[in-house]
């Protein structure tokens, strides 16, 4: 299945060098970066300033399925700025994998690290301040039907206490951000495919937080549409913010050349510098 | 501060969103409230009642015609030595006569046709400052050997004395029947209610799922999940219990002064102070039973 053995160019390190402006929350090297044995699929990347996101040995096995885990002893680092693809087959392990980096679920062994928190550790109440940090975005929008889409993004604000000054000044500009500023008080159903998963991003990204997780963020989306929502994303990560997007567009993946991260039926089979997609169709 | 308004908003939002389910909580709560203070009050009018009737509980010890001076004020003071006991009094057989033809006024000529003679005993009269001891200070005295000698009827001293045993035996299993009863009622009334706040909860909980979702995703805190329904589960509870407060005030006002009217020998009227007491005491109930009837629902339905 993973047969791109001769990718991977480092010139990713140049541009992190460049990302230090890169949001906050990564003040301490984990001791563990140093420790982590040395991954032993493709290129290596190498450490360069400091991991956002470590996994260390994680294993995850559902109790429905006691013989199949959903990820097998995976060992991976991503850095801050960083622009990665999480790329598989449905059922490898790709939403098990960010389910686990918000702590829906916890591992059931090894350790995940977001920020030098373990988060097998963290208490619960801790959980929803890791959330503020990580946004999310997901191939069905979730957004809220009977509010405008200034309602849903400003929502986001709302309900993590922030005062209402913050919203009226972050909201409008986000939206401009994903070229939404005329359609402030428009319903979700009214506008488009893309223009929704637009207020979703807004919606992630209107708290700054460092890093945002996106699942399956063009599935629903025509092919041009797509390449939008990416031009999107890669402006946003240009911003210093660490993007994590899990994937089944071949063509994007292959024509963005980023960093992708490739899981097979649990096992982590690929990490490699601008990567292409490597599946066969 | 804000977030309670926020709170606030949300949960009188989820009144319209649900209104039946919404008012079926209420309805539970304000009857069950309404039932634990009517039995609140009958329980504060029937011990009015029975202290009324326990200040008259009294024993009084039949003394021979013939009993000696020192024998009497003897027995006396192993009386007053008795535990439960208020005051010992005397009343001489004069006294006696007097009291009888008091309450024969109606008839006097029963009076006239005893000749001059004065068949009544002379009495030592007791009386209890603890009603339950009566039977225990009855023993006492009964076995006290002077009073056996100067008893008026010394075969038997029990026939020689006298005390409402059986009235207040019969109030005391009444009252504690009363109140076992009560408390059975009271306790479903409560499991009913919070039951149906559960569900009122559970339905709010399913409608806003969706929100309640993103809340998570976008890290609301937990305490800013649950926030509106614990306001909505606390805000029916109050609701339901002014509710009963005021209902309750109606009676107090209309229904017991008809009923004083009715019952006049018994002492009916409650206490201002006592009724604001119990008003305090249900809205709190109400309280507990709404935030506990959420937490629970919220235990089961909303994972945070």
């Amino acid at each position: 299945m993973t047969n791109d053995l001769s990718q991977g160019v480092p010139a990713r390190h140049a541009r992190r060098s460049g990302g230090a402006h890169a949001a906050s929350a990564r003040q301490v090297t984990s001791q563990l970066s140093a420790s982590l044995p040395v991954l032993e699929v493709d290129d290596v990347p190498q450490q360069m300033g400091k991991p956002v996101i470590t996994f260390d040995h994680v294993t995850k096995i559902y109790p429905a399925q006691p013989n199949n885990p959903a990820l097998d002893d995976i060992s991976l680092q991503i850095y801050a700025g960083e622009f990665v693809f999480l790329v598989g087959h449905s059922g490898s392990g790709k939403s098990t994998f960010i389910r686990m980096l918000t702590r829906e679920i916890k591992p059931t062994q090894g350790h995940i690290y977001v920020a030098d928190e373990d988060l097998g550790s963290m208490r619960n109440w801790r959980v929803p301040y890791l959330r503020r940090n990580i946004g999310c975005v997901f191939q069905d929008f979730k957004l809220l039907p009977n509010k405008t889409v200034f309602e849903n993004v400003a929502f986001a604000l709302e309900v993590i206490g922030k005062n209402r000054h913050v919203i009226k000044t972050q909201v409008p500009e986000v939206l401009r951000l994903v070229g939404l500023q005329d359609k402030l008080g428009k319903l979700p159903d009214q506008l488009s495919g893309g223009e929704q998963q637009r207020v979703s991003i807004a919606r992630a990204i209107v708290n700054r937080p460092p890093m945002l997780i996106c699942d399956e963020p063009t599935g629903n989306l025509d092919p041009q549409t797509s390449r939008g929502i990416m031009d999107l994303l890669e402006r946003i990560n240009r911003t210093g913010t660490t993007v994590l997007v899990a994937t089944h567009d071949r063509e994007m993946v292959d024509n963005m050349r980023r960093r992708v991260i490739a899981l097979d039926r649990g096992h982590l089979t690929r990490d490699q510098d601008r990567g292409v997609y490597g599946f066969d169709a | 501060m804000r977030s309670l308004i926020y709170f606030l908003r949300e949960s009188v939002k989820g009144f319209s969103r649900n209104l039946s389910t919404a008012l079926g909580s209420i309805v539970t709560i304000f009857l069950s409230l309404l039932i634990i203070g009517i039995f609140l009050m009958g329980g504060i009018v029937i011990e009015n009642i029975v202290s009324s009737v326990e200040s008259e509980v009294s024993i009084t010890a039949y003394i021979a015609d013939e009993a000696s001076e020192a024998d009497i004020s003897k027995t006396k003071s192993f009386i007053e030595g008795l535990e439960g006991v208020a005051s010992v009094g005397f009343t001489t057989k004069d006294q006696a006569l007097e009291n009888f033809r008091n309450s024969m006024t109606s008839n006097p000529e029963i009076i006239d046709q005893l000749d001059g003679e004065n068949p009544l005993p002379a009495s030592i009269d007791v009386e209890l400052s603890d009603p339950q001891l009566v039977e225990q200070v009855a023993a006492s005295i009964e076995s006290n050997s002077t009073f056996a000698s100067i008893c008026d009827n010394p075969s038997d001293p029990s026939e020689s004395l006298k005390y409402g045993q059986k009235t207040v035996e019969k109030l005391f299993s009444l009252t504690s029947y009363i109140r076992y009863i009560g408390i059975a009622l009271v306790a479903l009334l409560i499991f009913i209610a919070m039951v149906f706040i559960n569900n009122t909860i559970r339905l709010a909980i399913l409608a806003r799922r969706k929100e309640i979702a993103i809340m998570r995703l976008v890290g609301a805190s937990n305490g800013f999940i649950r926030g509106p329904f614990l306001m909505e589960g606390a805000l029916h509870a109050l609701i339901g219990s002014l509710l009963s407060v005021g209902a309750l005030e109606l009676l107090r006002r209309f229904a017991l002064p008809q009923l004083q009217n009715a019952l006049t020998w018994l002492p009916i009227d409650i206490g201002g102070s006592i009724m604001a007491m119990i008003y305090v005491a249900l809205i709190v109930a109400g309280l507990v039973i709404g935030l506990i009837g959420s937490a629970f629902a919220m235990g089961r339905y909303l994972k945070v």
